[in-house]
């Protein structure tokens, strides 16, 4: 089963982020969007993705958006930086998935649900940062990272799990003190993104006792909207559902207004 | 998704929102045909971890449940639910609920056959008096001790004393229940209950796969408490004079407790106690009698006369058996168990203080039994994962081993299909005491093998 020696070793294969996403970033985090664009023009793997994503149906725009400039225009800083860091994720992404039964259009369409839902929360809470937007890239890091540790485990697992409910993360903890989240903090510090992220996306595991008000509610709110989108029949189909477990008892209290904000869409 | 078994027990586990849209793609076909293919007493759905489930949701789980009930005539339900949930399944299905709810699977296990012997003290109860005495006597059945409410009043006071009792039945509904013959385990002797009146029905309803199961893991006494049966045609009578015959086999003994032949010809009696069958007028005769007791092979888990020989086809799988072993505890623990000596010989045990053993019979093309021998502290260790935290309870630390030495009989199942063979497992069975476990396996040859992990020593022992 996953070792703590596969977990390090897994964690030291994650490469830093490309010198242009890089450089992009740090314009974006200056607020400088015409020279973000034209530094992200130069990579054209950043280019393409870039225009896929915006052209996917969930951001609803009539007409091809084509050039990388007006794409961040229409954007705006926050989710700009948001997409930035979607993209950096998407290098991490296994070319074949082995554990979960999903390929990389799926994922990126489970990113660009996440993103646009968390943003409306956000609107919702009057708490829209940039970090806060940049938060939800973070979140599906924690299935890449399962994928990767579990995938040549498949069948131990699914032995373990013949005789007693377990989630991935769970198993993961009991076998190394580590969980799927403390990995993503790791990932995020590898990347140098705020540590307001990293707090907020290791508390939705729904499992942190030492956190502000504010990132408690950010956690809820991030936790209920993880399950709302993995119990999407593409990703039950996927195996996603049974990854970490639902915490209902955490996000009890804001269920009501979670499907008055995004369950009326 | 697969459900988990524990015990005869399989429940699903969905988590977030169920609705008709998504609830289909929680079950594949071969999440299908694998859930057809489990040896259960009860399927149930757990609402646990379901924030959101509509009627469409809840449908698509409940025709598989009832599809399965069908063909097994097993028990199958929603379990896992608060009264919120309780309610809003009670407006859905209102009048036409014919399916079982319980509230949790603690209670839901109540109502299965198990290995163990401990009978539970319950508070029970339901708005409807039939529904509180059917659960009454189905408990009853299975060898607990139900104290039935028979007011809220009454209930809300005696609530008050959790401590009193094992578990709180209330919010939970029987429906078509009692398909099974109930069974309970009273120390080392099996008690099925039977009533009304028998006919070929009785070839569905009684559980042959866990009859087996049981002679196969050293279970000698086979008791009938027949105090409710009326009558039985000619085809009960064949079905007890088969059973008999194959009780006969392993030295097992069957007894009829309570049957009466006003009804019955007496001609059976003559049948059945040609074919061996004993029979008693009350349990206490048998139960409460030591000598007979242990004379009729229910003192201890069968020190059998008869003991069956290894043979060649058991001995060429043993490989299989030691690998599912060493993977299985490799897998758990992410260390190596290693062989330091292999010996066909009785068991025998060094130091038999402070250790915890358990067993699982498998049948089918090959049959025998593993057993398991490990010293407290590596028991521990071994069922860490299942477990998850440091635990000084022993009742946690068996049943963990149970599903431990569970993983290990599938695993073997698995390795021994890859080669054509077919066999079923059956439910393991754990010892807090290496002494009991002797009782039943002094005079068995088999293959003792004395493996190492982490500096200690434990016993692998595969035998017939």
């Amino acid at each position: 089963m996953v070792t703590k020696e596969e977990i390090s070793s897994y964690i030291e294969s994650i490469p830093p982020p490309p010198l242009i996403v890089q450089r992009t970033l740090e314009f974006v985090r200056n607020g400088d969007l015409i020279r973000a664009a034209k530094c992200a023009e130069e990579e054209p793997a950043l280019k393409l993705y870039l225009k896929i994503l915006v052209n996917r149906p969930i951001y609803g725009f009539r007409n091809e958006v084509q050039d990388v400039s007006q794409i961040f225009g229409i954007l705006g800083l926050s989710t700009a930086q948001q997409i930035l860091y979607n993209y950096l994720l998407t290098l991490l992404a296994p070319k074949k998935w082995k554990l979960f039964t999903l390929n990389n259009p799926k994922f990126y369409d489970l990113q660009a649900s996440l993103s646009r839902k968390w943003e409306k929360i956000l609107r919702h809470l009057n708490l829209l940062t940039h970090d806060h937007e940049s938060a939800i890239s973070l979140l599906p890091a924690s299935i890449i990272v399962c994928d990767a540790l579990f995938g040549d485990h498949k069948q131990e697992v699914e032995q373990l799990r013949s005789v007693k409910a377990l989630d991935y993360n769970t198993i993961l903890f009991r076998l190394s003190k580590q969980t799927l989240f403390d990995i993503c903090g790791l990932i995020a510090q590898k990347w140098e993104m705020s540590p307001t992220i990293s707090r907020i996306v290791h508390a939705a595991s729904g499992q942190d006792q030492a956190i502000t008000p504010e990132e408690e509610l950010l956690a809820k709110w991030m936790h209920l909207l993880l399950f709302y989108e993995l119990s999407q029949s593409i990703y039950v189909e996927a195996g996603l559902n049974e990854f970490i477990e639902f915490q209902i008892e955490f996000v009890q209290d804001i269920y009501e207004s979670f499907m008055q904000v995004v369950g009326a869409e | 998704m697969r459900a988990t078994v524990k015990g005869r027990v399989a429940v699903f586990h969905p988590q977030g929102f169920l609705d008709g849209n998504n609830a289909p793609s929680f079950l594949t076909l071969e999440d299908i045909k694998a859930t057809e293919a489990l040896n259960i007493d009860m399927l149930l759905v757990s609402l646990k971890k379901v924030i959101f489930f509509n009627r469409n949701g809840l449908d698509v789980f409940i025709r598989l449940l009832l599809s399965i009930r069908n063909q097994k005539h097993i028990a199958v339900g929603l379990c896992d639910y608060d009264s919120t949930k309780y309610k809003a399944i009670n407006t859905f299905y209102g009048e036409n609920l014919n399916f079982s709810l319980f509230r949790s699977e603690k209670i839901a296990e109540l109502f299965t056959p198990t290995n163990k012997s401990d009978s539970k003290t319950v508070l029970l109860y339901n708005e409807d008096p039939s529904q509180r005495s059917a659960m009454a006597i189905e408990l009853f059945d299975y060898g607990h001790n139900p104290i039935i409410a028979q007011s809220r009043k009454e209930f809300d006071e005696k609530k008050q004393n959790p401590d009193l009792y094992y578990a709180i039945i209330e919010e939970t509904y029987l429906g078509l229940f009692g398909q099974k013959i109930a069974t309970r385990v009273t120390g080392n002797a099996i008690i099925y209950t039977i009533s009304n009146f028998l006919d070929n029905e009785i070839g569905s309803t009684f559980n042959i796969s866990y009859h087996n199961n049981s002679l196969n893991v050293g279970f000698r006494l086979f008791i009938f408490d027949a105090y409710k049966v009326v009558s039985m045609n000619v085809h009960a009578l064949n079905f007890f004079t088969k059973l008999a015959s194959s009780a006969a086999e392993y030295n097992a003994t069957i007894c009829f407790v309570g049957l009466t032949f006003e009804k019955t010809p007496e001609s059976f009696k003559n049948d059945l106690e040609d074919a061996g069958m004993l029979f008693y007028d009350n349990m206490d005769d048998i139960l409460k009698n030591k000598e007979l007791l242990h004379e009729l092979g229910g003192s201890a888990a069968a020190a059998s006369k008869h003991t069956r020989t290894l043979n060649k086809a058991l001995v060429n799988e043993l490989p299989h058996f030691i690998d599912a072993t060493v993977s299985t505890i490799a897998m758990m623990t992410n260390a190596q168990a290693t062989k330091e000596s292999m010996n066909v010989q009785t068991l025998e045990i060094k130091n038999s203080e402070n250790q915890f053993a358990s067993s699982i019979g498998f049948y089918g093309d090959i049959d025998g039994m593993i057993i398991l021998i490990f010293p407290k502290d590596i028991a521990k260790k071994a069922c860490e994962l299942l477990i998850g935290e440091t635990t000084e309870d022993e009742e946690a630390i068996l049943d963990s081993l149970a599903e431990f030495v569970n993983i290990i009989g599938g695993r073997a199942k698995a390795l021994l299909a890859e080669k054509k063979h077919r066999v079923d497992i059956t439910l393991p069975r754990t010892y807090a005491n290496v002494d009991a476990l002797m009782e039943m396996a002094q005079n068995k040859k088999g293959v003792q093998v004395n493996l190492s992990f982490e500096g200690s020593r434990f016993v692998f022992f595969l035998t017939r």
